[in-house]
């Protein structure tokens, strides 16, 4: 993840979120809770950033015909996934952004246009965006209504902690994890459910393994 | 919910303040275990200009959501992550008592601090009664040795002597004994509670202390002389026998008493002349006195005056004999005689004499004593010296009733003349006397405060240098207006609720009082409250034992043998 990836181009926009057309395989499609990033001005250096909260995969004429026939190849099957006329739509919970060089945690001053490229966050971008204390931008994602808020934060923890840890903050996991608490611990159904699916996504295990294998 | 000891950390705050008020007392958040501070606990919470010094009176369980508490998360999700969950979730929340505030300026490092050091430079900055509260999130932290010290006085400064600890800490808490003296004080608590240690600590710390005589009437013959601790076996050293015959003297009630074989000073025998009507309308209860008894007693001393008693005395109650033509007439020398010479009801006087008979056996009073031991009584008081006036075997409560009555009312005569000529600028000041009564409810009941002198002690003596130190088991019996004018109350444990509230009756603070006192440790462990104490306070008691004498008295007292060779590695 050090290297720049292009996942799509922007189909609809709003100043809380958009929704990224893509053409991606399956296995390169990027993951629920990964961080992405939109430049928007090249000229000022604003970038947008936002949360994979849905990954939309929509039908077409010729998939409706593919499902119900029998005996269909494997060339067809993949030529069906690699040249969709449909694409592939992510949608993107916006949770901040960047202008030089200095990142916001507020929501950006404007929405992106169509067409424009979206990125999968560098490690390095991930580490300084979500550098603590600066968890502000888990309001945006908790006040989302019908979306699946501890699974898709389960899952950013998960792919973020490594990287934390790697950059010696192996703290981070549980900082964020007490954030979440502090955040949600007026609504128990919610703060329940995300910690639920924190510990089925085996976080802050690693820092219990760590600690108890005396590396902190 | 960190599980840091407050013990550990000193001067670090154990929680910071979320809410409450004067009247409904602080709530402050605990941020350390719930198990190092305790009911009772005296904290410190500063907030801005102001230190404010308060109690805790509870400790609750709290959480944000009650499912939070309803539901045992630990199971459920990683320790790490349960660990997060109850401590942010989950939470003690103290109740604090405010009591005193006191302005401590500006921080000590603050450019505002020189400023206000220079304004306050000539006066004393004293804790004052609370009038406002700190501000949210102010720190809480337990009070250190200085805090103390600070509310309660330096230990061995002026009148502060140490009379116990602070529970969790260990820190001294002193009383100030001058002012204790001034009024009228009590120590109550249940059978078994510690009060005649507690009893004695403060009686040493007076006599030592000196500012004022003291009269004990000692009941059980507990103070004078050596003892023997009912419940430990232990030797308990008397207050005679540690300062010495100069200053403590032990009187024996009646000729030749001995007190568990020991003789005393000198013997308490009470001549005739000393008794008067008032004296025995006392024992109406007692006795069962008739509604008559005023009448006949007045009749009695209008034809014997202070011979009264030894008339009756003689007496016979021979009834009525015939004369030479038959008729029915008194038996010389009888009631009856004296009665129909007098006017007053023959039965009536017949039965007064029949059941005064009680009190003509006492072999404590004769008609003329060898010395006027009563005079000489109150002359020691009058040059400070101490009194412990011991019954021996004369434990009835008539005995109590007759003897500390009698004597008071003596003190009272010769303390008000005292104190009156000392204002007419005619006599030097008088000695303030503290009179320590056992088994007060006895004297003041409902029924008995009326007709005894405590009663006026309590109420009003005060003004001619004399005060009650009255000690008791059941508080809920002692008139509601001599509880009232009790300064400062001590109180051990209480079992019955009518006493707590008696105890408490009058404070403002009494519903925050009241359930520390019901959860007081049986023994070791009171609460002291009133005049000479600025706050109300929980005290772990210090010991009566050789330990304490030498505190007390310094190298002069060389501790028991045992201590002695243990001090030396044997």
């Amino acid at each position: 993840m050090n290297q720049t990836l292009q996942i799509g181009r922007l189909l609809r926009a709003s100043t809380t979120s958009c929704v990224v057309g893509c053409k991606v395989t399956q296995r390169e499609a990027p993951a629920l809770g990964s961080l992405v990033r939109i430049p928007i001005d090249s000229q000022t250096g604003i970038s947008i950033y936002g949360m994979i909260s849905d990954i939309h995969v929509d039908d077409d004429g010729l998939v409706r015909q593919l499902v119900t026939a029998e005996g269909v190849s494997d060339e067809v099957i993949l030529d069906n996934r690699n040249n969709r006329n449909v694409p592939l739509e992510i949608s993107v919970i916006f949770c901040g952004h960047e202008t030089g060089g200095k990142v916001s945690h507020l929501l950006p001053p404007r929405p992106p246009l169509t067409l424009d490229q979206i990125f999968l966050c560098t490690e390095e971008e991930v580490f300084a965006f979500t550098l603590p204390p600066r968890f502000g931008y888990f309001r945006h994602l908790l006040r989302a209504n019908d979306i699946p808020v501890g699974e898709i934060l389960a899952s950013h923890l998960q792919q973020t902690a490594p990287i934390h840890q790697q950059k010696g903050n192996p703290g981070w996991g549980r900082e964020a994890g007490r954030e979440l608490i502090t955040a949600l611990r007026d609504d128990y159904p919610v703060l329940i459910d995300v910690l639920r699916a924190l510990a089925d996504a085996g976080l802050l295990s690693d820092v219990i393994a760590a600690r108890s294998g005396g590396e902190l | 919910m960190s599980d840091t000891p407050a013990s550990q950390t000193k001067k670090q705050p154990v929680g910071y303040v979320v809410g409450g008020g004067l009247k409904e007392n602080l709530r402050v958040r605990l941020t350390a275990s719930p198990q190092s501070v305790q009911e009772g606990a005296f904290v410190v919470i500063d907030s801005k200009n102001w230190r404010f010094y308060g109690l805790v009176t509870d400790l609750q369980l709290g959480a944000t959501d009650p499912r939070f508490a309803d539901e045992q998360s630990e199971g459920r999700l990683s320790p790490e992550l349960a660990d997060l969950l109850l401590g942010q979730t989950l939470y003690t929340n103290l109740e604090v008592m405010p009591q005193l505030m006191m302005d401590r300026g500006p921080e000590p490092d603050s450019p505002q601090y020189l400023e206000w050091a220079r304004a306050h430079a000539d006066q004393e900055t004293r804790p004052l009664a609370v009038k406002t509260i700190p501000a949210h999130h102010a720190h809480v932290r337990m009070a250190d040795a200085g805090d103390i010290a600070e509310v309660f006085g330096e230990p061995g400064k002026d009148g502060n002597f140490v009379i116990g600890y602070t529970r969790e800490q260990n820190h001294p808490i002193c009383i100030d004994l001058d002012k204790m003296v001034q009024r009228s004080s009590g120590i109550f608590g249940a059978t078994g509670t510690g009060k005649s240690f507690l009893t004695r600590i403060i009686l040493a710390g007076l006599i030592k202390r000196d500012k004022a005589s003291i009269l004990v009437f000692d009941m059980h013959n507990e103070y004078g002389l050596d003892d023997t601790a009912s419940d430990t076996g232990e030797s308990v050293k008397g207050l005679r026998s540690r300062f010495g015959a100069s200053k403590v003297q032990v009187v024996g009630l009646g000729s030749g008493t001995t007190i568990r074989g020991q003789t005393p000073d000198y013997h308490l025998v009470i001549g005739e002349k000393d008794i008067l009507p008032e004296d025995i309308e006392m024992l109406t209860h007692e006795l069962n006195l008739k509604d008559t008894t005023p009448t006949t007693l007045e009749a009695l001393h209008r034809s014997f005056g202070n011979d009264w008693f030894n008339a009756f005395k003689k007496m016979n109650t021979n009834g009525r004999i015939k004369d030479e033509e038959g008729k029915s007439i008194p038996a010389p020398g009888s009631v009856d005689e004296w009665a129909t010479e007098s006017g007053v009801n023959v039965m009536a006087a017949e039965g007064l004499r029949s059941k005064l008979g009680r009190v003509f056996d006492r072999s404590y009073i004769m008609e003329n004593p060898a010395a006027n031991t009563l005079k000489e009584i109150i002359i020691a008081l009058q040059k400070g010296r101490h009194i412990v006036l011991s019954f021996g075997n004369f434990e009835t409560d008539l005995d109590y009733l007759l003897v500390t009555n009698l004597i008071t009312r003596r003190i009272r005569e010769e303390w008000e003349k005292m104190t009156d000529e000392f204002r007419s600028k005619k006599g030097t000041e008088p000695r303030p006397l503290a009179i320590v009564v056992e088994e007060a409810h006895k004297l003041l009941n409902r029924e008995m405060a009326f007709q005894t002198t405590f009663s006026t002690i309590a109420r009003e003596l005060r003004k001619y240098y004399v005060t009650l130190l009255v000690i008791d088991q059941r508080p809920s019996q002692i008139y509601d207006e001599v509880m009232s004018q009790l300064g400062t109350r001590i109180t051990g444990w209480l079992g019955d609720d009518s006493d707590i509230a008696a105890v408490l009756s009058g404070l403002a603070a009494k519903d925050s009082l009241r359930g520390m006192l019901s959860r007081l440790q049986p023994k070791e462990e009171v609460l002291m409250l009133g005049w000479s104490m600025p706050m109300p306070m929980l005290v772990r008691t210090r010991r009566y034992d050789d330990r304490f004498w030498q505190d007390l008295l310094g190298k002069e007292n060389k501790g028991t043998a045992e201590e002695i060779l243990k001090n030396l590695g044997w």
